[in-house]
């Protein structure tokens, strides 16, 4: 089944309740409508698995919501998927699948919404569920180089520190693997870059660029060399514990990960968290944004071996780094989150101190963007590269700054306000270009943001608590979101009646903008490779958690 | 287009004069537990158990800690009932557990030490402070150290992340890519005993399990100086910290 | 006994033996048939060789007459310098040739296509270049150059049952015969106030000619004789042909029958009809450096190898024609010595290119009868199968592309020189087009390079990426001889110009009037003192670039010189592949003591390659011939025009790709621009004549009626 080309219903019109009136109409046969899980406006529980399609499609092209991600469950003897869609002006949306264990095939979604095809594909790899129709199954995750088929080491029988010497899941290297080529050119070649990255210090991810010599006609990417299965190691394991897990698996967007879980334990155990510890939580976290800008501009720069410019931005991210050390103790912002609120308070003067680390980084930024602005050799390598049009940025459900630069405009703190983020006066940059360009520009002017941003929320600092207590005693599932500085990040928790974590998911924004990033970057010239994945600044730690 | 020859020039230099001096602005590192004495066992029991990766020891009534296994969480230093006392410096690098001896590189590497990083499923923490190396603070070129994009030129291997499984076997071809003298540093908690991942279907626990490690460079993440100075102690130019007491755990 | 009788009794029993080979592999059985083709082969090409050497070295010159025929008037033959130096090139390639046939006779062809009738062809193509090269007169020269391009036609045809190659040999025979149809009418008009058909009546009829009938004799014998010597317009029968050929054919193909062209282009435009303008000199040298480049660039991005090597013959004829040009151009301005420098350099060339195109193609057949492919992108990793081959392989690819010390080097710079020489001529117009054509061969020369490297290290290095099975080596060890020879005859040929030079001069001298070797070689070992031709200030310079190093040691100069000789002026460059040579192996050998001195102690291991940490390198992961190439294909996309054809096949939406299949649909230049024109026009003209063909019997009778009152009429003009 195909996508249709415009929506039948405005987005803009489409409220809550217009949605639960259109769901209702629609699959009134196939739905019922819950308010169960925390964190999310809508819980539509679907009886018919072969309406999930139509139902996506409904949503995603007609409604326009964009798509969050698919949590896979195992509770008591049913699978339970949820498949999570943001509606404009409603909040989440979550489409509910149950069926029995033994039956493990779904109808898949990736023909309808094709930002699922990965979601689909890691739970194949990780839990063995079959969807049917998807186009390509099988060598994600689990590298079929090494894994043997049918491992599906998420299964609740498995354990985490399970035994590798396991028949089934021993891993043997197989010497007969061989790449999927798509191009078939005679005198076509696949080089491979990677997996130990060669450009220098860089993230160990893989790429298959399959190239006649000049262009690049396609770059097929191989990722999650460093899947550590976070998600698997977090069950049955205390929430303190976990808290950890959610801000070490992806350090640059650290505090933003530790917020969404942080706030989906919140939402469990029904705590408020006190005004300070939210506008407390702004702060750092507008502070990641902006140290986190700063270092994806130093890439951008480095990439193009513009060395001056990158000299510079590095300046600029380690004092960035050394402020957010002399404020928190941690240069990276770890250890600050809890559920509950923040770890500990400041004192005015360290805030005094933070203002003007943030003035002069914000001014350097300034003037940085004037001169790249003004270098013609550096704009060359960056005008009309890796180009991303809307429709291709909709289509791939593009976040963050990458979406941004390409007209797609979405951003959690607008559109499903946490934390406190409705008092505060931003906007939210958008380009339409969808080039590196326009990619860098959005990055200076979000940083700009959240300099701003970061001085209104300590300008109109209340006083009080930094955090109220939040234990976690008794069992329930929620939805915690944050914006991190890739995008928009997503933490589903779910708690056993003595408080343990029994399932956690992570749906990082990198994750959603891989995908896209394959597919939006193809006849690319050979030495534009590089630059294109510097601007798109993704990290494959939190893309592969 | 010249301009950014004068810019560079006119902002000057602002590389530390580590290791010349001891570098104590605020800021450069986060830290480190240090043994600390309470009143009583029970206090330090009470202090030991603030820590979610078992980092502190309680050995009658000192708090010892195991540097090896903290990740900064700072559970410890803020919110504890008994905090424990931190100490801001950064020469942090030792011997690694599993090795009686560090025998260095020879004299002819003191001013010229290639470097082969392999991020082995990291968070990024330590692979970014390793990056920040290059950059104008630190500066690690003034001091003969470079990075290299292939091991065929490597002398040093630097090992960020817990070792997921996936990047295992990559991991021991680079290893057997570097022709030798060769030595291998774990960089960061992760590195050296798993850190918050511990060893599991899809993490290692540490790089021992895999190579031989020379070095350990504790912290989670060491900052670019504990690094710097980690790298110097490669060749000889550094002292190493003190091995740790053996707390009874396995490397 | 006189040597003109020694040469008589050469050639007389070079006639014998070839008719008894003709006969003898015509008549024995196959088994025997191929020892017989080899041996008297052989023996009959060290007789040419021997022919040809004894002339050069004494001067002599043998002159006979043959029959006498009705109508065609005395059949003549004389082996003069000029011809000997072709009977030499021809002698040194079939030598290798015969013996490399034999071993490819008994592995490929055995029981498909009989050997008799290859060695009949053989010898009588044989014995026809032999008699085109002797021939003094225009009627045997003509016959003998007819048989020559049938024999060709069938020899390229031998493989007869395979349908898709025989169109090639229908190209070749129909390009021969125009090309043929052309030079006889070029003969026509020079002969038509000669008193008879002999070459020496033609030369003295020829200084009468008018000038546009002496345009159209230069024109007409350039192209007719540029079809065999693979010229631009008229060559596109060459890529299809040398692919077609059988692998034993080609390389005679390309290292005697290419040559005949030149000796056509040479002996009718320079010898016989020599024109005093420079405008044919003009005509030939943009001719040659338009062929060199588009032979290059074709040969740069083709992946099959024979087909590559055909077109670097044609890069290589292009260069020759150039020289040739440039001689023209000299010679009809008033300097000779540059005149006969170019000319010079040209024969060396043709020399040096019949030796390694030789040893090139014979490389190839080897490799496409173990492996079964000349498809670079399939090949790989043969340096394994074939580590004798490879090397000799490599010092034709150094060859080639003209590095010291072998033998393109000196030939290609040499041929450069010359057109710098350029610098003498008055007219600003003419010393542009040398400079554009300078470049044009410059390109060449890198683009070459580029070539070469390609085909050395697509085919040998790396990992195999066809599916061939490198285990099979099948009498790999007895196809040594024939290029073991030809590698020794390259490094010779570029280690000892000074000794073949004075022997090119002894052709050349009497062409173009002035003396080669004294401008290029002077005697500087002999020279203690200043005399005429070198006066003190020379002797000086020689002396300061080492021109009489090695004076009591070796056997010769080892000095190439361009000495402008005239009274002022010093040499203007040199260089000494024997030299190079020496310091060469002095720089490796002292390498070598070095570094085994130096690292006695260490110890070495060898490792697996180091790809990226990925589980193995695998054969799709290596760079393809097409995308070496590819940069040269892009720059070059105006000539190459290409036709891409791109078809995605997605599945269930557009980025989910499962194939992009591409295809490059190129049509030659040459194809583009003349002969699909060409074809297309005489097909319209026949469509225009068919027209006449209708079956109507009145319309028949018609036509006899109207023709013969047509010629009553004429005949009662007349």
């Amino acid at each position: 089944m195909t996508a249709p080309g415009s929506p039948m219903l405005s987005p803009e019109r489409v409220d809550f309740d217009g949605l639960t009136a259109a769901v209702q109409e629609r699959f009134s046969a196939v739905v019922s409508i819950s308010r169960a899980d925390k964190g999310v406006a809508l819980s539509l529980l679907l009886r018919d698995p072969e309406s999930l399609p139509p139902l996506s499609l409904f949503l995603y092209w007609e409604i326009g919501c964009s798509f969050g991600g698919l949590v896979v469950e195992e509770i008591a003897q049913n699978w339970r998927l949820s498949y999570l869609f943001l509606a404009p002006r409603s909040g989440w949306v979550s489409v509910v699948l149950e069926f029995p264990l033994g039956n493990n095939s779904v109808p898949s979604i990736t023909a309808v919404v094709h930002a699922a095809d990965w979601h689909e594909r890691e739970a194949e790899d990780l839990f063995g569920l079959k969807f049917e129709n998807h186009p390509r199954l099988g060598d994600f995750i689990l590298h079929d180089q090494i894994w043997p088929e049918g491992a599906a080491p998420h299964r609740k029988p498995q354990r985490k520190s399970v035994d590798v010497h396991q028949p089934h899941l021993r891993r043997r290297p197989n010497p007969n693997w061989r790449p999927l080529l798509v191009v078939q050119d005679p005198g076509s070649f696949a080089m491979p870059v990677g997996p130990v990255y060669e450009g220098g210090i860089g993230e160990s991810l893989h790429f298959i660029l399959e190239t006649v010599g000049e262009d690049v006609l396609r770059a097929a990417p191989r990722l999650f060399y460093k899947f550590r299965g976070v998600e698997k190691i977090a069950e049955g394991v205390p929430v303190s514990q976990v808290l950890l897990l959610s801000e070490r698996f992806a350090a640059t967007s650290s505090f933003a990960h530790s917020l969404a879980f942080s706030s989906a334990i919140e939402k469990i155990c029904g705590v408020e968290v006190p005004p300070r510890a939210l506008q407390l939580r702004v702060v750092l976290a507008e502070l990641e944004r902006l140290r986190h800008h700063a270092g994806a501009i130093t890439g951008i720069c480095e990439s193009t071996v513009l060395a001056v410019a990158a000299s510079q931005a590095a300046i600029i991210e380690e004092e960035l780094l050394r402020a957010s050390c002399r404020l928190t103790g941690h240069r990276y912002l770890f250890g600050l989150n809890k559920p509950g609120g923040i770890c500990r308070d400041f004192t005015s003067d360290d805030f005094r101190d933070l203002l003007i680390a943030v003035d002069l980084a914000v001014d350097q930024l300034r003037i940085l963007e004037d001169r790249l602005h003004f270098t013609s050799s550096f704009l060359d390598r960056l005008e009309d590269v890796g180009v991303v049009d809307l429709n291709k940025a909709r289509d791939l459900n593009l976040l963050g700054p990458v979406g941004r630069a390409s007209g797609r405009c979405h951003d959690l703190r607008r559109e499903c306000p946490y934390g406190g983020y409705e008092q505060y006066q931003f906007e939210i940059p958008r380009e339409n270009e969808g080039d590196g360009y326009a990619r860098l520009r959005v990055l200076f002017a979000e940083a700009a943001q959240s300099a701003i941003l970061l001085r209104q929320a300590i300008d109109t600092l209340q006083p009080g608590s930094v955090s109220a207590p939040c234990e976690a005693t008794h069992s329930g599932a929620a939805l915690g979101w944050a914006e991190a500085p890739i995008g928009a990040a997503l933490h589903w928790v779910r708690l056993d009646a003595s408080g343990l974590v029994e399932r956690y998911r992570v749906i990082t924004p990198s994750f959603n903008n891989w995908l896209g990033f394959h597919v939006a970057v193809e006849d690319f010239a050979f030495q534009d490779f590089p630059i294109i994945l510097a601007t798109f600044a993704l990290s494959a730690t939190e893309c592969d958690r | 287009m010249s301009f950014w020859f004068w810019h560079g020039l006119w902002n000057g230099i602002r590389s530390t004069r580590y290791p010349g001096i001891v570098e104590s602005d605020p800021g450069v590192t986060p830290g480190r537990p240090v043994a600390t004495e309470f009143a009583s066992p029970e206090q330090a029991s009470l202090a030991a158990a603030d820590c979610p990766v078992n980092a502190i020891v309680a050995q009658g009534s000192s708090a010892q800690v195991d540097l090896r296994t903290c990740v900064h969480c700072q559970r410890c230093r803020f919110g504890g009932a008994y905090p424990l006392e931190w100490k801001q410096d950064y020469e942090w690098t030792m011997v690694a557990a599993s090795r009686e001896k560090y025998v260095p590189l020879p004299a002819a590497y003191r001013r010229s030490l290639h470097i082969m990083v392999v991020d082995a499923g990291d968070c990024g923490a330590c692979l970014h402070e390793v990056k920040h190396l290059n950059n104008p603070f630190y500066n690690a070129h003034r001091l003969g150290i470079f990075f290299t994009a292939t091991p065929r030129f490597a002398d040093l291997l630097l090992v960020v992340g817990p070792v997921s499984e996936n990047m295992r076997v990559p991991l021991l071809k680079t290893y057997e890519a570097m022709p030798t003298p060769k030595r291998v540093v774990a960089v960061g908690a992760c590195a050296i005993t798993g850190g918050v991942f511990g060893s599991g279907f899809m993490s290692a626990g540490g790089v021992s399990s895999v190579l031989p490690v020379d070095l350990e460079i504790p912290g989670d993440p060491p900052p670019p100086l504990a690094i710097l100075h980690g790298l110097l102690t490669v060749t000889g130019r550094k002292a190493l910290a003190p091995r740790q007491p053996d707390f009874g755990r396995t490397a | 006994m006189t040597a003109s009788t020694w040469i008589e009794g050469t050639l007389a029993l070079f006639f014998i033996l070839s008719g008894c080979g003709f006969i003898l592999s015509a008549t024995v059985r196959d088994k025997y048939s191929v020892q017989v083709i080899a041996y008297i082969s052989a023996l009959c090409s060290s007789l040419m060789m021997f022919a040809s050497a004894a002339t050069l070295a004494t001067g002599g010159s043998f002159e006979a007459t043959l029959w006498n025929l009705q109508g065609l008037g005395l059949l003549q033959v004389r082996l003069d310098m000029f011809s000997a130096i072709f009977l030499f090139a021809a002698g040194l390639v079939y030598l290798p040739a015969s013996f490399f046939v034999r071993n490819f006779l008994r592995q490929r062809f055995g029981g498909r296509y009989p050997a008799r009738r290859y060695g009949a062809l053989h010898f009588a193509l044989m014995a026809s270049v032999v008699l085109i090269l002797i021939a003094n007169d225009a009627a045997l020269f003509l016959i003998s150059w007819e048989c020559m391009s049938i024999l060709c036609y069938l020899l390229v045809n031998y493989e007869q049952n395979r349908r898709t190659d025989t169109r090639a040999g229908f190209i070749l025979l129909a390009m021969s015969e125009a090309g043929f149809l052309a030079v006889v009418i070029a003969f026509l008009i020079v002969g038509k106030a000669a008193s008879d058909w002999s070459f020496p009546a033609l030369a003295a009829a020829a200084v009468h000619l008018s000038r546009p009938a002496a345009w159209g004799v230069f024109l007409l014998g350039f192209l007719g004789f540029g079809v065999k010597a693979g010229l631009v317009p008229v060559n596109f029968w060459l890529p299809r042909c040398y692919t077609a050929a059988p692998s034993i054919f080609v390389p005679i193909l390309a290292g005697v029958t290419l040559n005949l062209g030149f000796y056509g282009i040479v002996r009718l435009n320079v010898d016989l009809a020599s024109s005093h303008g420079f405008g044919t000199g003009l005509f030939a040298l943009l001719t040659g450096g338009v062929t060199a480049l588009v032979g290059i660039l074709y040969a740069t991005t083709d992946n099959d190898m024979k087909t590559m090597l055909a077109h670097s013959s044609i890069e290589n004829a292009g260069i020759i024609v150039a020289g040739v040009g440039a001689s023209l151009v000299f010679r009809a301005s008033g300097y000779a010595a540059p005149a006969a420098i170019a000319l010079t350099a040209a024969l060396y060339h043709m020399v040096n290119h019949s030796v390694y195109k030789t040893l090139l193609f014979q490389g190839v057949g080897d490799i496409e009868a173990v492996t079964g492919t000349r498809d670079m992108d399939r090949l790989g990793g043969l340096a394994r199968v074939f580590p004798a081959l490879s090397v000799v392989f490599l010092v034709g690819c150094l060859s080639i592309s003209a590095v010291p010390p072998f033998n393109g080097f000196v030939s290609e710079w040499l041929t450069l020189q010359s057109l710098l020489r350029s610098a003498v001529l008055f007219s600003p117009g003419v010393k542009i087009l040398f400079a554009l054509c300078g470049a044009s061969l410059a390109l060449t020369a890198a683009l070459a390079v580029t070539c070469f490297v390609k085909v050395y290290a697509m085919s040998f290095l790396g990992i195999k990426r066809g599916a061939w099975d490198p285990n099979v080596r099948r009498n790999v060890g007895r196809f040594q001889f024939p290029a073991a020879y030809l590698a020794v005859a390259c490094l010779l040929l570029g280690v000892l110009p000074t000794f073949v030079i004075p022997a090119l001069n002894r052709a050349v001298e009497p062409l173009v009037g002035a003396s080669a070797a004294t401008s290029l070689v002077p005697q500087f070992f002999t020279a203690t003192q200043s005399n005429g031709q070198l006066p003190a200030p020379f002797l000086a310079d020689f002396h300061n670039l080492g021109a009489q190093v090695g004076q009591h040691v070796l056997p010769g100069r080892g000095l190439v010189v361009l000495h402008r000789g005239g009274p002022e002026n010093p040499v203007v460059f040199a260089m000494s592949p024997s030299y190079s040579l020496v310091a060469l192996a002095l720089f490796l050998f002292l390498t070598w003591l070095i570094v085994t001195r130096s690292t006695r102690k260490r110890s070495l291991t060898r490792n697996e390659l180091w790809a990226g940490g990925i589980p193995r390198l695998l054969p799709e992961m290596t760079y393809t011939a097409t995308g070496f190439s590819n940069p040269v294909r892009v720059v070059f996309q105006a000539i190459f025009r290409p036709n891409i054809v791109e078809d995605t096949r997605d599945t269930v939406a557009v980025h989910f790709r499962t194939a992009i299949l591409r295809r490059r649909d190129e049509t030659h230049l040459v194809d583009r621009l003349f002969f699909h024109p060409v074809g297309d026009a005489v097909t319209w003209i026949a469509r225009l004549l068919a027209g006449m063909h209708h079956g109507r019997l009145n319309a028949y009778i018609a036509y006899t009626v109207g023709f013969l009152l047509i010629i009553l009429f004429l005949f009662r003009l007349s």
